[in-house]
């Protein structure tokens, strides 16, 4: 019972990520599972279903109302994974029903929202400013969280039989092919992510990240780190001292800016 | 008329007006709605501005118009937000400072005309470079079990957000028109886009190759192993070709729920016939 409030409330912190703190990517799954781990007593479990969901839904952005992301699914599925014993890849296969099931509780949220919003501009209307201000940085939140922790909540608390039963039922070389699968989700999630930024011009980066990688062996945060510098060195090529010499014109203006920015 | 409410908005000190559009900045999405999307919480950021700028009762008129016009639609990545509090607060100071010179539209105009742009930027630099460079790092170190990889990737995020969402907002309101007359001349958006879609497609690269293992089963006899050859020539060839055809999916506009659920029945079969393993 306790724990199933607790997992409820990291979905609170989840959904209050994006609310509150401008989305700094404590949402995410790697983070949320870690915490559920640390809830149930298995920190080891929760980074390695934070991991694998992390990397299976990385490419599915939530930017303002597009897009679909398993950050309630990824809550609940660690949970019932660490609960019900049964292996990681377990923890999609849960996190993809919860995730319909909080896309069609999202719908409802999203009706009162819209209320919500004119009951803001009712209280304008009115100067009850203060009032108005509460609807926004109180009640907008408070809807958020219920929407979230419900769903969270129950099917923590009555979901691991279930889940148990189920695991015990499927034999192993579905179980098998569903780990597969979901290995195959995560090239899903990197397409998604590569469609918003690639095009015919920039797609040779994409190709030497993936050859650096590929041959040498070299772990992400090396790669992260070549990345950077590789960034910088070629907008210093493009736009930096070497590039002024040539077009002598706008750049002026492009030195101020930088003063500024410091 | 309101110079006692400009004096109360210019006298109050600059660090707790950027904290209230810091704030304001991060709460963007507090109260978001399918209708006008962000307008309350640009209200909310503001509001305490529109408060000092117009204190007396018979300037409440005045006041209401002024929530009303923050209360239209607007949209943003929070983490800019900030930066157009900041400005529009800017601007009312000016409006309430010569009502009758300054077009109150220009408020509204300059609104509008960020939105789409600080909203690009800021997407393709918090969501698809941050996000991605802090993620990837934070798998592949949780993946060998570590806790370090969370804490880091919170600690990348963060990092970057918060200076960014501060000095915005502070940028915003103390020189926001000239900054956005520089911008304009200087293509900054573009150079800033361009450095983001370096480093992000580079890291995304290296995701496809190091972050997830399938490999192939499929053997003639003991000499010939499909994987080994397809190593020689390229390793990692597999999962570059399973990018390949899941962007195809997605230029397609297949939903991505559809092909989660096909992926397991796909995974399944493919691992039953020994074609794919992990």
């Amino acid at each position: 019972m306790l724990q199933a409030i607790l997992i409820g409330l990291v979905a609170v912190f989840m959904v209050l990520d994006s609310r509150l703190l401008g989305r700094l990517n404590f949402e995410r799954p790697l983070i949320t599972c870690t915490l559920v781990g640390i809830i149930m007593g298995d920190l080891k479990t929760g980074l390695l279903v934070g991991a694998q969901m992390e990397m299976i839904t990385l490419g599915m952005m939530s930017i303002g109302a597009s897009g679909v992301d398993m950050n309630i699914g990824s809550i609940t599925g660690c949970a019932l994974v660490i609960s019900s014993g049964a292996s990681i890849e377990t923890a999609l296969t849960i996190a993809v029903p919860m995730t319909l099931l909080d896309q069609l509780l999202t719908t409802v949220a999203d009706i009162i929202r819209i209320q919500l919003c004119h009951t803001c501009d009712n209280y304008v209307e009115k100067s009850q400013y203060a009032k108005a201000r509460r609807v926004h940085i109180l009640y907008g939140p408070i809807v958020y969280s219920v929407f979230k922790f419900i769903p969270v909540f129950l099917a923590v608390y009555f979901g691991n039989d279930l889940i148990t039963a189920i695991v015990n039922a499927v034999p192993d070389y579905i179980m098998n092919g569903v780990s597969l699968g979901a290995n195959l989700i995560s090239f899903f999630g990197f397409a998604m992510l590569l469609s918003t930024m690639i095009n015919a011009k920039n797609c040779i980066y994409f190709f030497l990240g993936f050859a650096i990688a590929a041959y040498s062996g070299l772990g992400l945060t090396a790669i992260a780190v070549i990345s950077i510098i590789v960034a910088i060195v070629l907008y210093q090529l493009k736009f930096g001292d070497g590039a002024k010499l040539q077009t002598a014109g706008p750049s002026d203006d492009y030195d101020e800016l930088e003063d500024d920015l410091d | 008329m309101s110079r006692e409410g400009l004096e109360a908005q210019r006298n109050y000190p600059l660090n707790k007006k950027v904290r209230e559009y810091f704030w304001g900045g991060w709460c963007m999405q507090a109260l978001w709605n399918y209708e006008r999307q962000m307008n309350t919480a640009f209200m909310w950021g503001i509001s305490k501005t529109l408060d000092r700028l117009y204190p007396k009762p018979e300037e409440d008129e005045k006041k209401k118009e002024r929530y009303r016009s923050a209360l239209e639609f607007f949209n943003i990545t929070p983490q800019f937000g900030a930066f157009v509090l900041g400005l529009t607060a800017a601007m009312e100071e000016e409006y309430a400072e010569n009502p009758d010179t300054f077009d109150p539209n220009m408020i509204k105009s300059v609104k509008v005309a960020l939105m789409g742009p600080l909203s690009g930027v800021g997407d393709s630099l918090f969501q698809g470079t941050v996000r991605v460079i802090a993620m990837s790092i934070g798998v592949s170190l949780a993946q060998n079990g570590s806790i370090l990889g969370p804490i880091l990737a919170m600690l990348i995020s963060f990092g970057v957000s918060f200076p960014i969402t501060w000095y915005g907002a502070k940028l915003g309101y103390l020189n926001g028109q000239k900054f956005l007359s520089q911008i304009a001349n200087s293509n900054l958006m573009d150079k800033i886009m361009f450095g983001c879609s370096v480093a992000g497609l580079m890291v995304i690269g290296g995701m496809v190759a190091s972050l997830v293992t399938i490999t192939t089963p499929l053997a003639y006899g003991e000499t010939l192993i499909l994987q080994e050859v397809l190593d020689g020539i390229l390793p990692k060839m597999i999962p570059l070709a399973l990018t390949g055809i899941m962007y195809f999916l997605v230029k397609k506009g297949v939903k991505p729920m559809v092909v989660i659920i096909s992926c397991f029945f796909v995974g399944i079969i493919l691992n039953y016939f020994g074609i794919l393993a992990i």
